[in-house]
């Protein structure tokens, strides 16, 4: 039988049979946003945190031992030249941090940050005025987000505690940085109370091969602070986060099963009722192979149906969902194409490893045996 | 071999079961089947005549025995070569017809064709001009299930024939017929024979077909009896 001649007598079967081919449809396509959903949530989160929180554009970062979070971080502003004298560091810049209350109404994270260095460690584009330049006091840039939530633009001026600031530009960034307020590093020391002291290191490499060694040097030359890289930023901020994927994972693991042998006992029970037909189709010459072929084609036609329908629900419905993420933002669910690459592999994969046992059972079908005793 | 036999049998026997439960379908049954022509069996009800064109057709396996078709032993083939056998050089006709009430007449019909790997115009053709031939023309796309039963059994004629075997084996076709219906469908049996060249052999009550067949064989409780 051809490929083709298959197919099309797969799909008529299908066509005959509607409403258990819709259920197993709607299964299947229930599976993929199930999938979809978990695992864009889970992106969106970790792009956004790792993104923002941690990710000023360095490879490495540096903080305290022993601390969970940048804020609460505190190591000598001398570390930075510590890092600087290892071979293969390109950069290391000190960034202090500290949640202040904005125009006294809005919580806000500020960051100290060497001006020279700002363009190396933040990707920000300006939407009005100009990103600080020097060790100047008094002047700052401040967030989209956040300026946006006060109602300030450049050339206004802003409390930062008790202190008042004139605003030099409004940033963009895409990132929780949106909602901040930058300094000098140098003003922020002042401001926070740092003497000779930063939040966090940024490191970049020369040669990002060279990351692991480097680690290793900063973790032995500084005892008392920690080193790692940018990307595991997440799970140093919250051991829950480094869990969700593996929530995830397990949803997904659960949902799956649960799919397969769902499907595998609507296809044991859909071919059961049709024995008399398979044992026809071996009377009139079919060999198991192609009761086999035909069993799969029609699983995996139900798998193809699932998944188009699955993968549309899932961007229809990700695409005007957004996740509150801090005061006032909400992240839009950011759609990681290669999440929807793997949904149709789970569906494709459900559906034969659904397909396969029943298959095996109906092709060893003995007509003799079913035209006898039905 | 004699170019004129078809098929031939040597001490062919099947039982079922074990021990005291074991029961004797056919017993040591040997006989040859000339080209060309219609052999009836028929015997009283359980006398094995099921068995044997369940055996002849390859769709089961004797206990012991050897059955040659065309020359070629069919008993040692296996299932890749059985299902080939039963696709180019063998047809069916069951007494309930055996059509796949999921698809259409005309798929039915297409099916030995469709698993031999036939273009869809090819099967088309050929369908359409077979059931012009046995007489249900203009019902191609009706179901089984809306056909009578008369027009069932041509039906299942049809798909018998569609691959041109050289084989038809017919396991009770009349016995859910009326007398007319049975007539008519043993005019098509002759004419299969005569124009398509076709070999049938006939389990039957049907002491009619038995009477035109070309030869025949009495089997009770298993064994050939006459014939």
């Amino acid at each position: 039988m051809t490929l083709l001649g298959l197919v099309r007598f797969t799909a008529r079967g299908l066509g005959r049979r509607p409403i258990r081919t819709i259920l197993t449809v709607l299964g299947l396509a229930a599976l993929i946003l199930t999938y979809v959903s978990v695992q864009s949530l889970v992106s969106t989160l970790e792009i956004n945190v790792t993104g923002s929180v941690s990710s000023l554009g360095g490879e490495i970062d540096v903080w305290q031992k022993g601390t969970v979070f940048p804020l609460f971080s505190k190591i000598p502003e001398s570390y930075a030249n510590v890092v600087k004298n290892i071979t293969g560091v390109g950069l290391a810049t000190p960034v202090a941090l500290q949640e202040l209350l904005v125009d006294n109404s809005n919580e806000a994270v500020v960051a100290g940050i060497v001006p020279t260095q700002l363009s190396h460690i933040i990707n920000y584009t300006m939407v009005a005025g100009t990103m600080i330049t020097s060790n100047q006091s008094g002047i700052l840039a401040i967030g989209k987000a956040l300026a946006t939530a006060i109602g300030k633009n450049a050339g206004e001026v802003i409390q930062l505690d008790v202190n008042s600031y004139s605003i030099s530009g409004v940033y963009e960034t895409n990132t929780w940085i949106d909602y901040s307020v930058i300094i000098p590093h140098i003003v922020a020391q002042k401001l926070f109370g740092f003497a000779n002291q930063t939040s966090m290191i940024v490191v970049t490499t020369k040669d990002p091969r060279n990351t692991n060694t480097i680690i290793g040097q900063i973790r032995t030359l500084l005892p008392t602070a920690d080193a790692f890289r940018t990307s595991e930023a997440p799970s140093k901020i919250s051991p829950i986060f480094a869990s969700l994927e593996t929530i995830a994972t397990d949803i997904t693991i659960v949902v799956s099963l649960s799919a397969v042998l769902g499907i595998m006992n609507s296809n044991l029970n859909n071919l059961r009722e049709r024995m008399r037909a398979f044992a026809i189709f071996k009377a009139t010459g079919a060999s198991s192979s192609q009761i086999i072929r035909l069993v799969i084609y029609e699983s995996l036609l139900i798998g193809v149906l699932g998944t188009l329908l699955g993968l549309g629900i899932s961007y229809a419905v990700l695409k005007f969902v957004s996740i509150p993420i801090a005061q006032s933002i909400s992240v839009a669910v950011i759609l990681v194409p290669s999440t929807f690459i793997y949904a149709i592999l789970l569906a494709i994969s459900v559906s034969l490893l659904a397909a396969i046992y029943p298959a095996l059972r109906i092709a060893r079908v003995r007509p003799q045996e079913v035209f006898r005793f039905g | 071999m004699d170019d004129k036999v078809i098929l031939r049998t040597e001490g062919l026997s099947k039982t079922y079961g074990n021990g005291p439960e074991r029961t004797i379908a056919l017993d040591s049954v040997s006989l040859q089947v000339d080209r060309g022509k219609l052999l009836a069996i028929y015997g009283p009800s359980g006398s094995g005549k099921t068995t044997l064109l369940f055996l002849l057709g390859g769709l089961d396996k004797p206990t012991s025995g050897r059955i040659y078709f065309d020359g070629v032993e069919v008993t040692s083939m296996n299932e890749r070569r059985l299902s080939r056998l039963r696709r180019n050089a063998i047809g069916f006709v069951f007494q309930n017809y055996n059509l796949v009430d999921e698809l259409t007449v005309i798929e039915n019909v297409m099916l030995s064709m469709m698993f031999e790997g036939k273009s869809e115009r090819e099967m088309n053709t050929r369908a359409e001009q077979l059931l012009h031939h046995v007489g249900i023309a203009g019902k191609e796309r009706r179901r089984p299930s809306q056909l009578s039963a008369g027009e069932q059994q041509r039906v299942s004629v049809a798909r018998a024939i569609a691959n041109g075997p050289q084989l038809v084996l017919m396991d009770e076709p009349t016995g859910n017929l009326d007398q007319e219906n049975s007539e008519e469908l043993m005019r098509l049996v002759t004419e299969m024979i005569q124009g398509e060249g076709a070999t049938c052999i006939v389990a039957t009550h049907n002491l009619d077909i038995v009477h035109e067949a070309h030869s025949n064989i009495f089997l009770k409780s298993g064994r050939i009896v006459s014939g």
